[in-house]
C-alpha cells in the first residue's frame, strides 16, 4: 500500500502537475482559436504567431523597464486593435467567397509565415528567457512546485472562467452567440455583426497574446515558439469541438494528461503521435468533437 | 464543340509546350556554360512542382485542401532512398515508391475522406505530423539526420542510360518525368472519372442522384494524388543523395499549397509554373536577404486576396482567346 502512495507521490503526481501546467498553457492558446472558429468559421493558422507576438511585445516593453504585472494587462490591450485591423483589413476581404474555409485558412497561413519571419528579422533567431516574475517554490503534498507555475494554474482557471462568464452571461456575449448562430437574424435585430466579428477576432488574438506573456517565463521566447503550441492547440480544439469553451478545457486537460502520463511508460517521443492519433480517431468517429459549437447549445 | 473545360485544358497544354521549350533553352545554356548549380536548382524546382501537382488534383478538382501532402512526398523519398541503398535500380525505387504510395494512400484516404472541408485539411495535417514525428524519432531511419549516402544511379531505359550525377541529363529526365505525370493527370481528369470529380466539387449531394458512387471516386483521387506526390518524392534522393525528415514537415506541404495557389488552382499547369516561380523568387530574394519568407508570404497573401485564380487566372484565358481565334479563322 505504501509503495502505491510513494509511487503516486514521487512519480505520478509530479508528472501530472507538469502536465497540468502544460494543459493550462494549451488551453489559453486554444481558447482564442476556438472562439474565432466558433464565431467566424475561420481556422486561424496564424494563431501561433499571434501568441508569439504577445510574447515579443512583452519582451520589447519589458526591456524598457515596464514591470511584468503591467504587461499582463497592457499586452492584450495592444493586441486588440491589431486583431481588429487584421480582421477588417485582411480576413473580411476573402470572408464572403464561396470557399471561405479554404481561403481564410490560406490567408492566415500566409500571415503566419510573414509574422514568423518578421520576428526573426527584428528579434533574431535565438531564444530569450524573461525572468520568472514570482521566484521560489512550494511543497504541495510533498510535490515540488515552482510558485509561478502554481500562479499559472490558478490564473489560467480564472481567465477561462472570466471568458466563459463574458460569453455566456453578458449582453455582449449574447450578441456574439447570436451572431454565431444566425448572422442575418442577429443583424436584423440590431446586432452590429461586422463589429462583433472583428471584435471576436481581436478578442481571440488578445487571448493568444496574453498566453504569450504568461508562458514566456516558462517556455522562453523565440520566433517559432508558436509552432510548438499551435499543433497541440489545434488538436485540443478539434477534440473538444470547434467553438466550444467547455470542450477546450476538457480536451486540453485530458490530452495533456495523456501525454504526461504516457511518457512515464513509453518513450516521450511517442507521446506526440499518441495525441495526434487521438485527434485523427476523433475526426473519424465524431468530427464535431466532444461538445457542440458556440451558440449551438 | 468542345466544352469550357476542354478549351481551358488545351490552353494549359500550350503553356506546357512553352514551359518545355523554355526548359530546353535553359538546359542548353546550362550545358554551354558548364553550370551545375542552376541545373540542379531547376531539377529540384521540377520535383517540388510534382508535389504541387498532386495538391492541385485534390484542391482544384475535388475541392479538398490537403495540408499534409508532404506525407506522400516524404514516403516516396524515403522508400526510394532505402531501395537505392540496397539495389541501385531506378525502376525498383520507383516501383517501391508506387506500391508504398498506393498502400498508404488507401489507408490515409479511407481515414481522411470521412470528413470534408476544414476537417479534411486538419486531418491530413495531423496525419503528416504524426508521420513526421515518427520518422524524426526512428533511429533505423536515421532520425533527425535522415538517410545519407544514397548512391548515384543510372536510369536504364535498355537503349540508353542517364546518370543522376549529370546535371543536364537528370534535369531533362526530371522534366520528362514531371511532364508525363502532368499528361497522365490531365488525361485522367478529362475522362468521365475526372468529370465526376468536378461534379463532386460542385455539389456532392446531387451526384448520387445521378446514379454515381461518391466514395470510390474520392478515394481514387486521393490515391492518385498520393502516387504523384510519392513518385515526385522518389526523384529527390537521386538528385541530392540524401533524404531528411524536413521533407515530411509542414513547411513542405505548406510550400506546395503556396505554389498551387499562386500558380492557379485547378489548372494543373499552375502547379508547374508556380513551382518554378517560387524557386526563382527564393533564390533571387535569397541572394539579397535570408528573410525571403516575408516577401513570399506577402506575395502569397496578395494572391489569395487579389488573384483567387492565381497566375494562370490571368495568363490562361488570354491563351484560350488566342486559340479560339485561330480555330475560327
Amino acid at each position: 500500500m505504501s509503495t502505491a502512495i510513494e509511487y503516486f507521490q514521487f512519480v505520478l503526481a509530479p508528472q501530472m502537475l507538469i502536465g497540468l501546467v502544460l494543459g493550462v498553457a494549451v488551453i489559453l492558446v486554444a481558447l482564442g482559436l476556438t472562439i474565432i472558429f466558433g464565431l467566424l468559421d475561420v481556422i486561424n493558422m496564424s494563431h501561433g504567431e499571434f501568441y508569439a507576438l504577445g510574447a515579443f511585445i512583452a519582451l520589447a516593453l519589458g526591456s524598457i523597464g515596464l514591470p511584468f504585472w503591467l504587461l499582463v494587462i497592457l499586452v492584450p490591450l495592444v493586441m486588440l486593435p491589431i486583431g481588429y485591423v487584421v480582421e477588417r483589413g485582411l480576413i473580411q476581404r476573402v470572408f464572403h467567397s464561396s470557399e471561405r474555409h479554404v481561403t481564410t485558412l490560406l490567408l492566415t497561413f500566409g500571415l503566419g509565415l510573414v509574422m514568423e519571419d518578421a520576428f526573426r528579422l527584428v528579434f533574431g533567431p535565438n531564444p530569450h528567457k524573461p525572468e520568472t516574475p514570482i521566484p521560489g517554490a512550494i511543497d504541495v503534498f510533498g510535490v515540488f512546485l515552482p510558485l509561478y507555475r502554481l500562479f499559472l494554474i490558478v490564473g489560467g482557471a480564472v481567465i477561462v472562467a472570466l471568458v466563459a462568464v463574458v460569453v455566456y452571461r453578458t449582453r455582449l456575449g449574447a450578441m456574439v452567440r447570436a451572431a454565431a448562430f444566425d448572422r442575418h437574424m442577429a443583424a436584423s435585430l440590431g446586432v452590429p455583426v461586422q463589429h462583433v466579428y472583428a471584435g471576436a477576432f481581436a478578442f481571440g488574438v488578445a487571448l493568444a497574446g496574453l498566453a504569450g506573456v504568461l508562458l514566456a517565463p516558462i517556455y522562453s521566447v523565440f520566433p517559432t515558439m508558436g509552432r510548438d503550441f499551435i499543433l497541440m492547440a489545434f488538436t485540443v480544439v478539434i477534440v473538444g469541438g470547434m467553438g466550444s469553451i467547455a470542450g477546450v478545457v476538457v480536451a486540453g486537460l485530458l490530452l495533456t494528461q495523456v501525454q504526461a502520463i504516457s511518457s512515464l511508460y513509453i518513450s516521450p517521443v511517442w507521446s506526440d503521435p499518441i495525441v495526434f492519433g487521438i485527434m485523427v480517431i476523433m475526426l473519424m468517429v465524431r468530427p464535431q468533437g466532444l461538445f457542440g459549437r458556440l451558440g449551438h447549445g | 464543340m468542345a466544352d469550357a473545360l476542354t478549351r481551358s485544358m488545351r490552353a494549359s497544354h500550350v503553356l506546357v509546350a512553352i514551359l518545355v521549350v523554355a526548359s530546353l533553352i535553359f538546359a542548353a545554356v546550362g550545358v554551354a556554360k558548364g553550370d551545375t548549380f542552376y541545373l540542379r536548382l531547376g531539377t529540384e524546382a521540377l520535383i517540388f512542382a510534382g508535389l504541387a501537382l498532386s495538391v492541385d488534383i485534390l484542391l482544384g478538382y475535388t475541392g479538398l485542401l490537403s495540408l499534409g501532402q508532404a506525407l506522400y512526398f516524404g514516403l516516396g523519398a524515403y522508400v526510394s532512398a532505402l531501395v537505392l541503398m540496397v539495389t541501385p535500380s531506378f525502376w525498383a525505387a520507383m516501383g517501391g515508391a508506387f506500391a508504398a504510395a498506393v498502400v498508404v494512400g488507401v489507408v490515409g484516404g479511407v481515414i481522411a475522406n470521412r470528413v470534408r472541408g476544414v476537417y479534411f485539411a486538419l486531418i491530413t495535417f495531423g496525419m503528416a505530423q504524426v508521420a513526421a514525428k515518427v520518422v524524426y524519432n526512428m533511429r533505423s531511419l536515421g532520425a533527425s539526420d535522415g538517410l545519407i549516402g544514397v548512391p548515384i544511379i543510372n536510369v536504364n531505359f535498355g537503349f540508353a542510360a542517364i546518370s543522376s550525377a549529370s546535371p543536364a541529363g537528370f534535369f531533362l529526365f526530371t522534366l520528362a518525368f514531371i511532364i508525363i505525370l502532368y499528361a497522365l493527370a490531365a488525361y485522367l481528369l478529362d475522362t468521365p472519372f475526372g468529370r465526376l470529380l468536378i461534379a463532386l466539387k460542385a455539389n456532392e449531394r446531387r451526384v448520387p442522384f445521378l446514379g454515381y458512387d461518391t466514395v470510390t471516386p474520392r478515394l481514387m483521387a486521393y490515391v492518385i494524388a498520393a502516387v504523384i506526390a510519392a513518385l515526385s518524392g522518389a526523384l529527390y534522393p537521386m538528385l541530392r543523395g540524401f533524404v531528411s525528415p524536413e521533407l515530411l514537415f509542414f513547411s513542405t506541404s505548406g510550400n506546395a499549397v503556396i505554389t498551387v495557389v499562386t500558380g492557379g488552382v485547378g489548372t494543373l499547369i499552375g502547379a508547374l509554373y508556380g513551382g518554378i516561380l517560387l524557386t526563382l523568387l527564393k533564390s533571387v530574394i535569397g541572394s539579397y536577404t535570408e528573410h525571403h519568407l516575408v516577401v513570399i508570404g506577402l506575395l502569397f497573401m496578395g494572391a489569395v486576396i487579389f488573384l483567387p485564380r492565381g497566375l494562370m487566372g490571368i495568363v490562361r484565358p488570354a491563351i484560350e482567346r488566342l486559340l479560339a481565334r485561330r480555330t475560327k479563322s
